[in-house]
């Protein structure tokens, strides 16, 4: 399967009279957006604002960050089983609005929401200070059921995207990245003495506001099961989800996936990246045990020879880890486990909940735990009535004065579990 | 808590859904729970199966807690 992506890169995001992409601005038509986003009864207000890097701004509490992505050859569309059907995706040419991200806010729908800031030391914690976002403030109907609450942002969040990438469509991408992934046996033939190496993307499926979604299909349903890089590239997995802020994958995460790209990047050089087999971190033991069965059986029937395990969220998802790693290694595959820490404040308590010998190759997106002062910045867009009630926040989290003390565990992507940040730790 | 308990001399049953976590912890007695975000329940039963549910979970502590153990021991029934 091949894929290329086309950058179109954007330097600006401005309000105009029609959406369009014109020298690297995005304009945006904001009535056209909050029309077509109105659209859904679920929601009562919607409204549309710009956050750019380095302005005095804070976003929360935020839910999403999706990037503006469409298919311009090939089969399928955008976020397939969710906003398009279901076809197979991956293939052909997609054009990507690099620079920019749709981000939603609005009231709080589980208390894992997180702080956004486009300035100052909060901003140097998430990779989304970096990009200009066109954010929606989506506010529900009331008496609007939590579920439903959690579902018409998202939805909200992935049809923003889609329209702003509509803009795209025509555009000469000034950058192509070609991927490629050939079906096993070919790869094999292709590259006879490279060792074999996959990718086991483990996906948040707790339930309870913790799902992601496969081609629609909630995550926690799925057993383990392959799918090529390519295919995630153009939504073919989603964020539903509200762990805490600093190890969620965002919709944005999945779609560019730093794990995915890097192995493509050794492709054929020093390894054969032979795909991904997606796994779930579901709440019954008997789920963890069989699912960890699954990817070491499916590890195995690759004939791989060493894959590397993303987690997400953490606390009990710290076995299914360990249980990969275990039971993965025991089919005598090398293992790599990107993880992150819950060490307490000053960092000197037991970083994961659960651990193993085998697990002797481990890197770490950083302390969750780590504690830092947020200045009061001019505009908040969204609302700091929760900032005290966030996990990482704590009573009295928001001062007086403005300024906000809470543990890095609230800033989106802190301490990202893709390795898509800049934190983590070297042993000597 | 299981161990600092234990560490005074009185033996200790630990009732958790991630026994994996529970074995790498130390907990001698474990006791099997149901699920993450209900451990000692099932919302999906109705009121007197989950109590039935609920009343063999707790027989099992108590049977695990008045058997020897002379090492790290999973009570799956």
């Amino acid at each position: 399967m091949r894929l290329e992506l086309g950058h179109i890169i954007i330097k600006d995001v401005q309000f105009g009279d029609n959406t369009k992409v014109e020298d690297g601005v995005l304009f945006v038509n904001k009535e056209e957006l909050i029309n077509l986003i109105k659209e859904d009864y679920h929601l009562s207000t919607v409204d549309v604002e710009i956050a750019r890097p380095g302005e005095s701004v804070r976003i929360t509490p935020v839910k999403d960050v999706v990037e503006p992505r469409v298919k311009v050859e090939g089969t399928g569309g955008v976020f397939p089983g969710v906003l398009s059907k279901v076809e197979t995706v991956g293939s052909g040419r997609t054009n990507v609005l690099k620079g920019c991200a749709v981000m939603t806010t609005g009231k709080i729908v589980g208390f894992q929401e997180g702080i956004i800031d486009m300035v100052g030391p909060g901003a140097e914690y998430t990779p989304f200070s970096k990009l200009n976002n066109v954010v929606l403030i989506c506010e529900p109907r009331e008496g609007l059921k939590q579920y439903d609450h959690e579902k018409a942002v998202r939805f909200a969040g992935f049809k923003a995207a889609a329209y702003l990438a509509e803009a795209a469509k025509n555009i000469t991408p000034e950058k192509i990245e070609t991927f490629e992934t050939l079906p096993l046996v070919e790869g094999m033939e292709k590259y006879p003495n490279l060792p074999k190496v996959a990718y086991v993307a483990m996906l948040q499926s707790q339930g309870l506001l913790h799902d992601t979604y496969v081609y629609g299909v909630d995550a926690k349903q799925i057993v383990p099961t392959i799918i090529y890089p390519t295919e995630i590239m153009d939504g073919a997995i989603i964020s539903g989800n509200c762990v805490s802020a600093c190890d969620k994958n965002t919709t944005y995460h999945h779609m560019n996936n730093p794990v995915v790209h890097d192995l493509f990047d050794r492709h054929g050089k020093d390894l054969n990246f032979v795909g991904i087999i997606l796994t779930n971190e579901n709440v019954y033991l008997a789920d963890k045990e069989r699912s960890s069965n699954w990817t070491a059986q499916l590890a195995e029937f690759l004939g791989l020879d060493g894959v590397v395990i993303s987690q997400e969220g953490f606390g009990n998802p710290d076995t299914d880890l360990i249980m990969n790693c275990k039971k993965i290694e025991a089919k005598g595959i090398k293992t790599v486990i990107i993880t992150n820490e819950y060490a307490g404040r000053d960092g000197a308590s037991q970083s994961l909940a659960d651990a193993h010998s085998s697990a002797d190759a481990v890197v770490t997106g950083g302390n969750s735990n780590e504690v830092i002062v947020l200045p009061k910045l001019d505009k908040v867009i969204g609302t700091l009535d929760y900032t005290d009630i966030i996990a990482g926040g704590f009573d009295g989290s928001l001062a007086k004065d403005g300024t906000i003390t809470v543990e890095i565990q609230v800033i989106t992507g802190a301490t990202n579990e893709l390795g898509f940040n800049k934190m983590s730790a070297r042993m000597k | 808590m299981v161990k600092e308990i234990e560490r005074t001399g009185i033996p200790v049953v630990h009732i958790c859904t991630v026994v994996p976590i529970s074995l790498t912890v130390g907990a001698n007695r474990i006791v099997p729970a149901i699920a993450i975000p209900h451990p000692l329940g099932n919302p999906n039963l109705d009121g007197n199966e989950e109590k039935a549910l609920r009343r063999k979970l707790v027989e099992r502590a108590l049977k695990a807690l008045s058997t020897e153990v002379d090492e790290q021991t999973v009570f799956e029934n």
